[in-house]
């Protein structure tokens, strides 16, 4: 009979117990459980998740970028809005270069409209100017046309005004030397490429390298303080001994100046193409091609320059026993940054080219000079071999001193004593 | 090699001994851990007993290779120790602290990932471990926001996730409650039970008495007594107690027997003399009345005092 026969043995086995004490964690079979993923990825992975999720950064990036934003939306309006000039003329050439410039700056640029004023002479037209009815007082001086404002002849105006100008005076000149406007005009077209005008050139050159100069503070500050803080924060809380024991400490170092050069790349690249962007809608907006070279370059010198800070900057926190000597450990490093900083601006010349060539002060120097169009094409693959070199030297040392003075625990230890205390 | 037994003994299946020997760490002119040696047996819990600053700390950090070794050395199976082999122990250090800021799970899935876990492996061992210490609740919150006897058992659990195959845990039962050290003192039976060894400090003497088959005993950076707590007992002086009708101020005048106490008609005694007590006896009884007479068990404790006095 069928209905007899015993439940099928093939269920037993599944009755069995575990063996005791052998539950899930400790359970055999090493395959599932075991993960071959390095170490330095592990904890390069943590840094990035828990600074990308903190809420600080989230808030102060987001500020960042609307900050920058702010200016693209500004500069928009800006140019989308009719700005009229009106230049003071005390002379009929006067105006009839007046009405050229307003022309020539039409044809470049719809919302610029010039008129011209006439006064009887320089009081007249000095009371104007100064009384901000007119921009500027365009008057014969020297060889050729001066214009003169109150403090600075706004750009748009100026270009359409010389363009004029020098039209005017290639056609006399052509008609005086016995040859076409054509023959001279390819000359000149060059000239009236808006290459010339050096001082806002020069000017914007300024303003973006003190924009490169403030981003690099900014990251490596920021960056900088939050990698001692953590290595601070593992060593105070004794993790660092729980972490020794699973992983090298190079490792560790890795994998926290991985993790935070990741992230902070990514911050400085997004604030770098919300910047170009933004950019683009400025009066500047022909510059953006030799902008972004320089960019590209600041982003290279930014990320080798920063793997080298980070180190630093994990060692400096490695030399601290709690959280509370950490500016005084940090502070060899603030103050190099700050001197880079004034100096990324305020060197001019010599100077400047040797500044380019000193790591760290490179990160912000070598763009802004390659943005000046003043360096040989070779100059800047130098000065980031030089600056490799420094980061590599930097780790090498500073990871020794980070495996010295990271499990040490009787108060600050200064980067001399670090260096030669024994592992 | 013949003494610290043979091969067989010290690596017992895929568990080992975990044994220092001649450990020393010298603090400038300070030396905090002189000549230490001991032994861990696979599958034991060896309590580690020693007052402030005897040298536990200093030698546990030096067996897990976060302290460098002045002399001496440590070894694991026989052999001298290496950096693979400890990253398969489970340790505690002995201050505690975690990433503050981060969740309970989260951290602790890190730290098993570290010691070479897969995520869903350290996940699943933590949950389960979670689940065990009453914080399965818990998982989500920041570990400051848990109160210290809770970050205590999270500590516990980073130590002990992941099957270490061994464990060195310094105060892991300071700061919790009896509750939470029974279920702390059965965690670590499980693991001695599968063959692991356990080196645990304590300043609890009554605790350690209570859990640990095997004991060493540190004073001023050296060993002073080692072995289980019966053994510690025989080699302290036998002490009886004497309780008289009478005054028992006399006992004192009796040769062979030396006089711990004596309070009014009671005494405290240590027989010196084997057969002392006889005399002892005989003298009482012509006196008076012998109401008790009973030998005492040392206690862990009285035994600490002796041997680290």
């Amino acid at each position: 009979m069928t209905t007899t026969q015993p439940t099928p043995p093939a269920r037993l086995p599944r009755q069995q117990p575990p063996a005791p004490g052998r539950d899930a964690h400790t359970a055999p079979g090493l395959d599932a459980s075991r993960s071959d993923t390095p170490p330095w990825l592990i904890v390069a992975t943590r840094e990035i998740v828990v600074r990308a999720t903190n809420r600080a950064f989230i808030i102060s990036t987001l500020l960042t970028l609307a900050l920058i934003a702010g200016f693209g939306a500004f500069s928009l309006w800006q140019s989308s809005r009719t700005t009229t000039y009106t230049v003071a003329v005390s002379a009929p050439e006067g105006a009839r270069l007046v009405s050229d410039a307003a022309a020539t700056a039409r044809q470049d640029d719809d919302t610029v409209a010039i008129e011209a004023r006439t006064v009887a002479g320089e009081p007249a037209a000095r009371a104007l100017v100064e009384g901000g009815d007119a921009a500027a007082w365009l008057h014969a001086g020297g060889e050729g046309w001066t214009l003169t404002s109150a403090d600075e002849v706004p750009l748009g105006l100026r270009t359409a005004v010389e363009s004029a100008v020098r039209s005017a005076a290639l056609e006399t000149n052509a008609a005086s030397a016995g040859t076409s406007v054509e023959a001279l005009e390819r000359g000149t077209t060059v000239a009236v490429a808006r290459f010339d005008g050096e001082a806002i050139d020069a000017g914007f050159v300024q303003v973006a390298t003190i924009a490169f100069a403030l981003l690099f503070l900014m990251a490596a500050m920021l960056f900088g303080q939050q990698i001692a803080a953590s290595v601070v924060e593992e060593k105070q809380s004794r993790l660092v001994e729980i972490i020794a024991t699973a992983i090298p400490l190079r490792h560790l170092l890795a994998g926290k100046v991985g993790g935070n050069s990741v992230i902070a790349l990514g911050q400085v690249v997004l604030f770098a193409a919300v910047g170009l962007v933004a950019v683009s809608f400025s009066e500047w907006s022909t510059l953006l091609p030799a902008l972004s070279t320089a960019v590209v370059w600041f982003v290279l010198y930014f990320i080798v320059g920063f793997f080298a800070l980070a180190c630093l900057f994990a060692v400096a926190g490695a030399l601290a026993s709690r959280m509370e000597d950490l500016q005084s450990t940090t502070a060899p490093l603030t103050t190099a940054l700050m001197l880079v900083y004034f100096a990324s601006f305020g060197l001019s010349g010599t100077a400047a080219v040797i500044a380019s060539y000193v790591p760290i002060a490179s990160v912000v120097s070598m763009p802004a000079r390659i943005l000046a169009g003043e360096t040989a094409w070779w100059e800047p693959i130098v000065s980031l071999g030089i600056m490799a070199a420094f980061a590599a030297v930097t780790v090498v040392i500073g990871e020794k001193i980070y495996r010295r003075s990271l499990l040490q625990t009787r108060g600050r230890l200064s980067w001399r004593e670090a260096y030669t205390a024994p592992e | 090699m013949a003494d610290h037994g043979d091969l067989d003994q010290t690596t017992r299946g895929e568990w080992a001994d975990l044994e220092v020997r001649e450990l020393r760490r010298d603090f400038g002119e300070v030396r905090a851990v002189d000549g230490v040696s001991f032994t861990v047996p696979a599958g034991s819990l060896t309590g580690f007993v020693g007052g402030n600053g005897a040298g536990k700390t200093t030698t546990m950090r030096m067996v897990m290779g976060v302290l460098s070794i002045t002399a001496g050395e440590v070894l694991w199976g026989g052999r001298p120790i290496t950096q693979a082999d400890r990253r398969q122990l489970g340790y505690m250090p002995e201050e505690r602290g975690l990433y503050p800021k981060q969740p309970v799970l989260d951290q602790l899935v890190y730290l098993g990932r570290l010691r070479g876990m897969s995520t869903g492996a350290a996940r699943s061992s933590v949950l389960s471990h979670l689940e065990r210490l009453g914080l399965a609740d818990r998982a989500r919150d920041h570990v400051e926001k848990l109160s210290l006897g809770n970050q205590q058992r999270v500590q516990i659990i980073a130590a002990v996730m992941g099957r270490p195959r061994g464990l060195v845990l310094d105060e892991p039962f300071s700061g919790l409650d009896p509750q939470a050290v029974d279920s702390m003192a059965d965690l670590l039976r499980e693991h001695t039970s599968n063959g692991v060894p356990v080196l645990f400090s304590s300043h609890q003497l009554d605790l350690v008495e209570r859990l640990c088959e095997h004991l060493v005993v540190l004073s001023r950076g050296k060993v002073v007594a080692t072995g289980t707590p019966d053994e510690l007992r025989s080699t302290s002086v036998a002490r009886h107690r004497l309780v008289l009708s009478g005054d028992a101020g006399w006992v004192r005048d009796v040769g062979g027997v030396h006089a711990v106490d004596v309070d009014g008609s009671s005494a405290l005694l240590e027989i010196l003399v084997p057969g002392a007590e006889r005399d002892l006896l005989g003298e009482a009884l012509r006196r008076g009345e012998v109401r008790e007479f009973s030998p005492q068990r040392p206690t862990l404790a009285q035994i600490y005092r002796e041997v680290t006095a």
